[in-house]
């Protein structure tokens, strides 16, 4: 294995490298490389992943050189870009945001997932290089919008960001993905929904073939906070999604619900873990994709009910439409039940556009093509309906029709 | 006979007398513990062909290569696999029980509630009783019949040595031996078990079942079954029995493999109901079985249906390849775990040929301290256009210290082919109870009700006669835990 | 006193549903209790059956001689109490048949007398089916399952034909029902009445009581009875609503 060469090589480079107890958590973490945890069949954080191309990682990270990073909009808007995980420190009376330098050790022990077998989350502990910090002050309503840009080829960003939405905060938050150089970027996301907040989180991916994008995400929720995320992936090139969360508090909710279409021979990996670990939450996971010519993709969804979690409400949907022969879906839909007083629920279907809803447009005189789009925007229109933010509704149609223009 | 094995069973009639075991029964069993030698000694016991044994040595080989299996949801103590015995002949009269006094009264207890004639019952319970009572001469007048029709029905060892060409054709064809390492034990070790050959076009009159085949005591832990239903024939088979069998032995590994050809149906029903341990959990069988259907001919169909009440562990999958095109294959399932019971069961449906058919409707039900798993795997092949699947599995909690969960893989590589699957977990409703309760019905009474309710889409699936031992099964399985 | 309801007070969920409510029911009588939504009706169905979900702050309930609260909801059943539900739930899987066959052999096994047989108990349904215009198809599904409302009820009636109880309440059965099915349900009703049996009839219009005569009626609001009378109460109702009262 070659990452350990890599990760002892580059060391001095990372972020915390002064601190020794942050080396011994990395040095776990390196120790948990072992060839059983490389096992496919039993780690579904790499189903589809090359696990030995990221195992021979050449490390490559550059600061940026000084950039605007442009916070402030209006009152309570605020957009953020960030260049290789990077941004300029801001505070005002609504947040904070605040660049991770090596006085901030505690930030790297954020981390709820330490203890799970995500390939792509050991990995960004071990080379972790760069990040934000943002904190919603309670009380707070505001929208932001943060830009992730890799500013060159050939780079290996590995960034967490923390994001706490104080109590009684209203946030919503814009990620756009929008790369078109060839390089990795692992991202981990770390939410802390605190009491009574609400996050509404939309994340927009359009990268280029040859950008490579692991983009992971833990939320703990705290009394009835409520998250709400939506990711949408329109990109060229492999996107995993991992989204893991933590009902820990009574009466809150969250729901994961994604869209993805893909083509060529692009893979599209999902996943989305939600526990409940407290009585009178509601979940949901629902993940739909399209799939063309011999693109691959997987929805992993699991419900897990701890035994004092009573009264949970809990729901999976995963749909998934093959457009080509050629083209493979697998889904693995599963519950975990412990408590009794329980509605879960799955549903999964795959398979082509429907015979009979296509028949009955071409006897209306549309064409067999403008058949299939119009059933295929069908899936994801339900969902935009309920967007109340213009912008990302014109940019999320924006993409999928010139995917549908695709489409022959 | 070769040298090698006359020195083998040489060898263990020594030890035997070492410790001054000098009369026939001795030379019946072999010592603890599993190596080539035990099984030459089993092969040699049954007076098998050497092409047999060889068949046994090389899954045996392979064994020693495979890894255990990783118990996903399981929690499986170690199993030492040189501290069993890998072969008993037939208990003889003196060691059995000589009338149902002798046995324990909740295992009779339980007969008497499902209803169980008592001649059966000294059978089941393992009393010693003459040869010839009334069952067993129904099965001689079946077995003439079956005879006229060309059906062949009997023990696994008896069609190695009568019907060679078929065995050495089919065993292992479903389930190769070294598929995973209970397969593989399973083919070094085998017993015995049941064969089955149902002839071109002819649809076996009777329902199947080793109740009907004389010598069908003691087939041991090592079960293989085999069944072949030729071009356009039709057969149902039965497996096991309502009532909870007596045994001694705690690890169960059987093999049964079905091959259906061209518009071939095979129907093949279980009712698992071996020891499940106390109520603290103590002992209990484990029950590892690999069941597999192959759909292999056009047209052809294979429909497992089980109730699953018993063991302390089940691991269980029967599965279909559905290899011809048009085949189907089938699967309904109910799965009760009470106590410390744990059970890991589903199918496997692999759609490679066109056209191709599956449906699973699972329905689990947890109680006590249980935990019922619920793992399915339905995929479809580049090939398998217009394929379809269909799954429902529900699930229904009984208290609060039990685990219910759902673990399904689906997989499609053909854009024509459909699956769809859905799937529930949810605790007893309140209102049916409340309902049921209004009409004068206990609380325990109505919690039965309810349960065969839920099951009901898969009981149905049983035939006949077996339906309504089932349907009192399931409402024993409930009791104790409904407080 | 055959029912004897005395300062009964209730609460569900922390609502306090019914407050101070008394009601008297002699054998043989026909009583019907009207009221808006909301006024506290269907709880007063629920807790003389014996629903679990709510909280009894005080008073007391005598249904021949016992203390209603030492029953459980099955004895309670098996002592004679019938509840026609508003909303009968639906039981997938369980066959009407069987289900009404336990239902019975249990009241009679409590009441130490023989149980019926399948057989014999077959004819007796299909009788009483008849009577309520039952097709006997329906006596093949599933309890409750996939029926319209209208059937819903009806299998009620039948139940409680099958069943002969001593008391029996009927939780708003005439709501839904077209006026055909109406005559049906309340033609089993009048059937049944008898010297030895009651009704607690309760209902939202004045319609059911054209062909079901009650003894009394009373008005419900806010949890407890604020007017007794005979029918003409029903149709100072009918004619004025019930603001009149309010």
């Amino acid at each position: 294995m070659y990452i350990d060469k890599e990760y002892l090589e580059n060391y001095k480079n990372l972020l915390f490298s002064d601190f020794e107890e942050v080396r011994e958590e990395r040095d776990n973490v390196l120790k948990k490389f072992v060839p059983i945890y490389f096992d496919k069949k039993n780690n579904e954080s790499i189903k589809n992943v090359d696990n030995n191309k990221l195992a021979n990682l050449n490390y490559n990270y550059k600061k940026p050189a000084d950039v605007d990073s442009a916070i402030k909009n209006s009152n309570n808007s605020y957009t953020i870009k960030l260049f290789n995980g990077k941004c300029d420190n801001y505070k005002d009376e609504n947040l904070e945001i605040k660049n991770i330098d090596s006085n901030d050790s505690k930030f790297f022990f954020n981390n709820k997932l330490a203890n799970t077998s995500d390939f792509l989350i050991d990995l960004n502990s071990l080379f972790l290089n760069c990040g934000v910090k943002i904190i919603v002050n309670k009380n707070k309503n505001i929208d932001i919008k943060i830009l992730n840009i890799v500013l060159e080829d050939g780079l290996t960003i590995f960034q967490k960001n923390l994001i706490i939405c104080e109590e009684g905060s209203k946030v919503n938050l814009v990620e756009e993905y929008n790369n078109q150089n060839s390089s990795i970027h692992n991202i981990y996301n770390v939410f802390e929904v605190k009491k009574k907040s609400v996050l509404n989180q939309f994340v927009i991916q359009n990268n280029s073939k040859n950008h490579e994008l692991y983009l992971s995400s833990y939320a703990s929720c705290m009394k009835s906070s409520e998250y709400d995320q939506k990711v949408y992936n329109f990109s060229n090139g492999y996107v995993r999604n991992y989204h893991y969360s933590e009902l820990v508090e009574e009466n809150s909710t969250v729901s994961h619900i994604g869209f993805f279409f893909i083509n060529s021979d692009n893979i599209s990996d999902n996943k989305t873990y939600v526990r409940h670990l407290a009585a009178n939450c509601q979940s949901n996971q629902i993940y739909k994709g399209v799939l063309t010519d011999k693109s691959k993709a997987n929805y992993f969804s699991n419900t897990y009910v701890d035994k004092i979690a009573q009264k949970t409400e809990g729901y999976q949907l995963s749909k998934g439409i093959l457009l080509s022969k050629d083209s493979t879906y697998f889904s693995k839909p599963e519950l975990r039940i412990f408590a009794d007083d329980v509605k879960c629920s799955h549903g999964s279907t795959i398979g082509p556009v429907d015979e009979n809803a296509i028949f009955y447009l071409r006897s209306r005189g549309i064409s067999k093509n403008t058949a299939i789009k119009m059933i295929i925007s069908s899936f994801i229109n339900d969902d935009l309906e309920n967007i109340s933010n213009e912008q990302i509704k014109s940019i999320v149609t924006k993409n999928l029709n010139e995917f549908l223009d695709n489409i022959v | 006979m070769n040298s090698e094995i006359t020195k083998t069973i040489d060898d263990i009639n020594q030890e035997k007398y070492k410790y001054g075991f000098v009369t026939d029964i001795v030379s019946e069993s072999p010592k603890k513990g599993l190596d080539e030698n035990t099984i030459k000694f089993i092969s040699n016991k049954k007076n098998e062909p050497d092409w047999m044994l060889e068949w046994r040595l090389n899954a045996y080989r392979k064994w020693l290569k495979m890894k255990k299996p990783i118990w996903s949801n399981l929690n499986i103590p170690n199993i030492d696999y040189q501290d069993i015995y890998y072969y008993s002949a037939p208990k003889g009269f003196e060691e059995k029980p000589k009338d149902l006094s002798e046995v324990d009264p909740k295992l009779i207890e339980t007969y008497n509630k499902l209803g169980i004639p008592l001649a059966e019952q000294k059978v089941l319970a393992g009393v010693a009783v003459d040869a010839v009572f009334d069952s067993v001469s129904v099965a001689t007048t079946y077995k003439g019949e079956l005879e006229k029709l060309g059906i062949i029905f009997c023990s696994i060892s008896e069609a190695i040595k009568t019907h060679p060409e078929l065995i050495k054709k089919y065993l292992g064809s479903v389930i190769p031996t070294g598929d995973h390492s209970f397969s593989a034990l399973n083919s070094a070790v085998f017993t015995d078990g049941s064969f089955v050959y149902i002839p071109e076009n002819v649809k076996c009159p009777i329902e199947l079942s080793t109740y009907f085949r004389i010598n069908a005591e003691d087939t041991g832990q090592f079960e293989r079954t085999l069944i072949i239903a030729d071009k356009g024939s039709y057969v149902s088979y039965l497996e096991g029995c309502t009532a909870p069998q007596r045994d001694s032995n705690q690890l169960h590994a059987a093999n049964v493999e079905l091959i259906a050809l061209d518009d071939a149906e095979i129907k093949y029903s279980t009712i698992q109901n071996w020891y499940p341990g106390d109520e603290e959990g103590k002992g209990g069988i484990y029950n590892f079985v690999t069941k597999r259907g192959l759909c292999k001919g056009k047209n052809s169909k294979i429909s497992w249906t089980q109730v699953e009440t018993g063991s302390a562990i089940t691991w269980k999958y029967p599965s279909c390849i559905l290899k011809g095109d048009d085949s189907i294959g089938e699967f309904y399932s109910v799965a009760i775990t009470n106590n410390y019971q744990q059970a890991d069961t589903g199918t496997k449906m692999t759609h490679i040929g066109k056209n191709t058919k599956s449906k699973i409707i699972s329905k689990g039900i947890s109680l006590g301290k249980s935990q019922n798993t619920y793992r399915g795997n339905v995929s479809f092949l580049r090939k398998a256009d217009k394929s379809r699947n269909y799954t429902q599995c529900d699930s229904l909690l009984v208290g609060n210290n039990c685990g219910a969960h759902t673990i399904p893989y689906i997989e499609s590589k053909n854009s024509s082919a459909l699956v769809e699957h859905e799937a529930s977990t949810s605790k007893i409703n309140e209102e049916q109870l409340y309902y049921c309760r209004q009409r004068g019905l206990s609380h325990e009474e109505a919690v039965s009700l309810i349960v065969n309710g839920f099951c009901k889409q898969v009981l149905q699936e049983l035939p006949m006669e077996f339906a309504v031992e089932a349907q009192k099964l399931v409402s024993i399985s409930l009791e104790g835990s409904v407080g | 006193m055959f029912l004897d309801i005395k300062n009964l007070s209730v609460s569900v969920e922390g609502n306090q549903i019914l407050h101070n409510f008394n009601l008297q029911i002699n054998i043989g009588e026909v009583h019907a209790i009207m009221g808006p939504n909301g006024s506290g009706k269907s709880t007063l169905a629920n807790v003389l059956a014996g629903k679990e979900d709510y909280e009894i702050h005080s008073g007391q309930i005598i249904f021949k001689n016992q203390n209603l609260f030492d029953l459980n909801i099955e004895e309670r059943a098996k002592q004679g109490l019938f509840l026609a539900f508003q909303y009968p739930v639906e039981i997938p899987g369980v066959n009407i048949t069987p289900f009404l066959h336990s239902s019975i052999n249990s009241k009679l096994k409590s009441n130490n007398k023989d149980e019926i047989d399948n057989i014999e108990f077959a004819k007796l349904l299909r009788l009483k089916a008849k009577d309520l215009g039952i097709d006997k198809d329906m006596l093949k599904r599933s309890v409750n399952t996939g029926f319209s409302g209208g059937e819903k009820k009806r299998y009620e009636i039948l139940q409680m034909s099958v069943l002969d109880p001593e008391l029996a309440i009927l939780d708003e059965t005439d709501s839904g029902l077209d006026i055909d099915a109406l005559k049906i349900v309340t033609e089993g009703v009048n059937k049944l009445k008898n010297q030895n049996n009651s009704f607690l009839i309760i209902t939202h219009y004045q319609k059911l009581l054209d062909y079901i005569s009650p003894n009394f009626v009373h008005v419900m609001m806010n949890g407890s009875i604020i007017k007794s009378g005979d029918k003409s109460v029903a149709a100072d109702i009918e004619k004025n609503g019930f603001k009149i009262f309010q």
